[in-house]
């Protein structure tokens, strides 16, 4: 991998083959080293280490964009001359927004050396040998257990150079019993000694224990208490088609219209802070703007909306530093904090006559994005709480609902919060309790 | 490059190893996209490095890497993830006999894509986009052209030594209607960027893009004002471009072994399928479907996989009947077999895993009028808008952009917006009265199916005729 002396001294080479053009450089390196398992045993084990070099090349009302792994001089050379040429191809078209400049270097290194050593190869192996011979007889493990280290670097002909540099673990254990019935549970995490992984499999293994013979029960309009996974699930959606200005000036977005309108119940407040020590910053953009924080759902008001430079240009604003580098889909927030409520999940079962309680979803779509309605499937332990209690599991279901609809059906948020996998890095959410919640559909998976 | 690969395929089996290969991919891509007649992104891409799968007492280990200066080292690094593995399997891996093949395949293509100047390929979206705009009353239209081309090496101890030069192309276009609270689209000739094959610039050529430019525009806006889809049991005919996702979700995957093995569990999850149940009804005695890989122009298409495992054709469904499984050559011993060439990867840095080739639905011999005429009361749905299905394959659900009405044997003129179908894996195929013919076999191109951990996206195809299907659950809003 390139250091961040290396990487810049790589980007002012770029930026010098494309002298007299408004150009950008991003250097994005990760050395990631995961373990499959399934059956309780190992099944795949790799190593990847990669590094990809994309070029920005600008005009007045034009652009072109390269990438390539190839990071010797010559293949960097034949790059920036395919940038170029792609340039001249292009017709001219809608006026470019200028490039970042003026904003202050960013140099974060979060890199930890002890997390690395604890986590590789062989401590890996170690960790999920420990972890399958803590499970009972007729239980078994599926997931993986991985670490990765990321170095994305920038630079600009404006002058501006950014680096960040971090490392991670991730764990997901899922346990299936002979017997039908599964549970699950996720970890991630920043920091050595952070990362607890039996925890994490006894919790998973716990689910599995209390997942079996599942009751069917009929589709309609039923009363949930998400967990943590669950939330993260359709916060994730709703960061795609939602909060993304891209998605407003297209028109597909559910705020398209709604902007500083009521459109959640009160207690409902998401903000994307990469700032937050939970979710692993990544403190600029792919453009080089800083990240911002935002206030995207204020007390169940539609605040601000995510731009990269294009959307920003083409509504007057100025960039909020949420590129990820994809035009056609605009800026996207990637670290999604939702704020706590005031019941515990265990006050929220109890307070619960009838309902059921959801560990995740899986294999979520978008059916309608205008009215922000979803579909997708419980997986690993739907439960069913009777009197405030649970009694019982039930079998899997599908859900097919809208995100309006259900965000202002919400009886209750829970005041703990859990880290959930995001698209780079994680999202913060609480459990939450919804009233007449939409399953269409019915299953044996 | 030979010399430098079997150099060090060499090391590693005087270190020990029991088998190794390495592979060596190139790949060069190019996107076009353009809105609402701007380009929105042209760019090309390069990806260029090697993987090396090492099997050593009995366990895999899997080193990537672009530093061909590094190979050696890379190496080194593989068997040590081998040999951490061990301990920890359940049992050692196996992998199934092959021969050793030296050989050269090349995907046959009459114009190169990446010859072609790129401004001619702006022009082509640019020239389709105008007639949308010109055709309705838009909000937006789009326009996408995807080339592809890879140079691969497959190597090993056994002696293989394979080259491949793999070409695709595609595009499509779309069109965004909208109102106040409402958009509609509608694509051609398929959603989600149109239609890809392995094939050269032809293909797009004959997409004839600006000839349908208009049609497309126009049910765009046409959708606006159109009802909302009815929620009920129908009976429906599902064109290609839709039933192209039915068949990748509802068939393609139940059968990857890997699945059935749980080594997806995890992630994408398992099938409803096991290693027992061949012969399974799978479908009606209309529904024949195979896994072919051979078939010129499926986006699956290949002369050998990423195992060095030459491509076949495979019976999957033969009369409605399951028949075979697609495998590879560390999951095909599980059931007793040799792989059937499936095991690909999507690039140099990943291992390689089952993934579908080309499956699809053998034409039947219906008319298209036919398969109309045999409907007193349905819908004719066309162009996936959404998809998802259990983690054992079993419950799915569809969007599409539009239902066309059918009463009394015939399209009424009528369309519906926003349908959604439903429906559990083999009731559904099983309701299969009727498969067009040959004359409506067309061949669809996925190039985003996602599998594995570190996630890979496979290109795959699917081949079908429109086909019926009798009492289909449509729309939810009756749910209570």
């Amino acid at each position: 991998m390139l250091s961040k002396e290396e990487a810049y001294d790589l980007v002012d080479h770029i930026l010098s083959e494309a002298e007299g053009y408004t150009a950008r450089v991003l250097v994005m390196s990760e050395a990631e080293g995961l373990t499959r398992y399934a059956n309780s045993g190992i099944h795949q084990n790799v190593f990847e280490d990669t590094t990809r070099i994309t070029i920005t090349i600008s005009g007045e009302d034009r652009r072109s964009r390269v990438s390539t792994t190839t990071c010797d001089r010559e293949g960097l050379r034949a790059a920036v001359a395919d940038a170029i040429e792609n340039l001249e191809y292009l017709p001219h078209g809608e006026k470019q927004p200028p490039p970042v400049r003026g904003v202050a270097p960013i140099s974060l290194d979060r890199y930890d050396e002890d997390l690395e050593r604890a986590f590789d190869v062989h401590q890996r192996a170690d960790h999920l040998k420990r972890a399958f011979g803590s499970l009972a007889d007729g239980y078994r493990a599926y997931g993986q257990l991985s670490h990765a280290e990321n170095r994305i670097s920038f630079g600009n002909s404006a002058g501006v150079r950014h680096f960040a540099r971090s490392n991670g673990v991730k764990l997901s254990s899922l346990i299936a019993s002979d017997a039908g019935g599964s549970g699950y549970a996720a970890e991630t995490s920043e920091r050595a000694g952070e990362a607890d992984i039996p925890a994490a499999f006894s919790r998973a293994y716990e689910k599995a224990r209390l997942n079996r013979d599942q009751e069917e029960i009929e589709p309609g309009r039923h009363t949930v208490i998400l967990e943590p996974l669950a939330v993260g699930n359709i916060l994730a959606f709703m960061s795609f088609i939602g909060f993304s200005a891209k998605a407003v000036q297209n028109q597909l977005s559910f705020l398209t219209g709604r902007e500083d309108e009521q459109v959640f119940d009160e207690r409902i407040t998401i903000v994307d802070d990469h700032t937050d020590e939970n979710t692993a910053s990544l403190p600029f953009d792919f453009e080089g703007y800083p990240r911002q924080k935002l206030t995207l759902v204020d007390s169940g008001i539609s605040r601000d909306f995510a731009y990269d430079a294009a959307t920003a240009e083409a509504d007057g604003v100025p960039s909020t530093g949420h590129s990820v580098d994809m035009p056609q889909r605009g800026a996207i927030p990637l670290h999604l904090v939702m704020e706590a409520g005031d019941t515990s999940t265990e006050e929220m079962i109890a307070d619960t006559e009838d309902g059921l309680l959801v560990t995740r979803f899986h294999y979520m779509n978008v059916v309608n994005p205008r009215e922000a309605q979803l579909t997708g499937l419980t997986r690993d332990g739907v439960f069913r709480i009777r009197d405030g209690e649970i009694d019982g599991a039930v079998k899997n279901m599908r859900f097919t609902d809208s995100v309006l609809r259900a965000l202002n059906s919400v009886a209750a948020i829970s005041s703990e919060r859990q880290r959930t996998p995001g698209f780079f890095g994680n999202f913060y959410v609480p459990a939450m309790k919804i009233e007449d919640f939409h399953f269409t559909g019915k299953t044996d998976a | 490059m030979k010399e430098r690969l079997s150099a060090v395929l060499a090391d590693l089996s005087q270190s020990g190893v029991e088998y190794a290969d390495i592979r060596v991919h190139d790949i060069v891509e190019e996107a076009i996209s353009t809105e609402n007649r701007e380009v929105q992104d042209l760019s090309t891409s390069r990806s260029y490095g090697y993987g090396i799968r090492v099997f050593a007492d009995g366990a895999l280990g899997f080193a990537a890497s672009q530093e061909f200066d590094r190979i050696g080292e890379t190496a080194e690094r593989a068997v040590e993830i081998a040999r951490a593995t061990r301990p920890v399997q359940r049992k050692p891996v196996q992998l199934d006999r092959k021969e050793a093949i030296v050989d050269h395949y090349s995907t046959p293509i009459e114009i190169d894509p990446f010859e072609i100047p790129r401004e001619e390929k702006l022009q082509l979206l640019f020239a389709a986009e105008e007639r949308m705009h010109e055709s309705a009353t838009l909000l937006r239209t789009e326009g996408n052209m995807n080339f592809r081309r890879e140079e691969k090496i497959f190597a090993d101890t056994d002696g293989s030594y394979i080259t491949q030069l793999l070409y695709e192309s595609g595009g499509g276009i779309s069109a965004y209607a909208a109102s106040e609270g409402d958009m509609q689209q509608r694509s051609y000739p398929s959603s989600f960027r149109g239609n890809h094959a392995t094939a050269g610039y032809e293909f797009v050529r004959d997409l004839y893009l600006v000839e349908n430019a208009a049609r497309t525009a126009e049910e765009a806006a046409a959708l606006i004002e159109a009802e909302e889809c009815p929620s009920g049991y129908f009976d429906v005919v599902i064109d290609s471009s839709q039933l192209t996702l039915q068949i990748h979700e509802s068939v393609g995957h139940p059968v990857e072994l890997d699945r059935v093995m749980g080594y997806e569990a995890g992630m994408a999850g398992e099938s409803f399928l096991d290693p027992g149940m061949i012969d399974f009804q799978y479908g009606s005695e209309h529904v024949n479907i195979v896994a072919d890989a051979t078939i010129p122009g499926g986006l699956g298409t290949f002369g050998y996989d990423d195992e060095g495992v030459p491509a076949q054709r495979v019976d999957i469904v033969r009369e409605g009947r399951f028949r075979n499984f697609l495998t590879s050559r560390d999951t095909a011993p599980e059931v007793g077999q040799i792989s059937n060439g499936t095991s690909r990867a999507d690039g140099w840095g990943r291992i390689p895993i089952v993934r579908m080739t080309n499956i699809n639905l053998l034409p039947g011999d219906a008319s298209f009028a036919e398969l109309i005429g045999g409907i007193e009361c349905g819908l004719y749905l066309q162009s996936n808008k959404s998809w998802s299905i259990d983690d054992r394959r079993l419950n799915f659900q569809f969007a599409c952009e539009i239902a066309y009405e059918i009463r009394e044997g015939q399209l009424t003129g009528k369309i519906f917006k926003n349908p959604i179908y439903t429906g559990i894996t083999p009731e559904f195929w099983r309701s299969c009265d009727a498969v067009g013919d040959e004359s409506q076999w067309q061949m669809f191109g996925t190039p985003n199916c996602g599998k594995g951990e570190p996630m890979q996206v496979a290109h795959v195809g699917h081949g079908s005729s429109p086909s019926r299907f009798r009492h289909v659950k449509v729309g939810v809003s009756d749910v209570e």
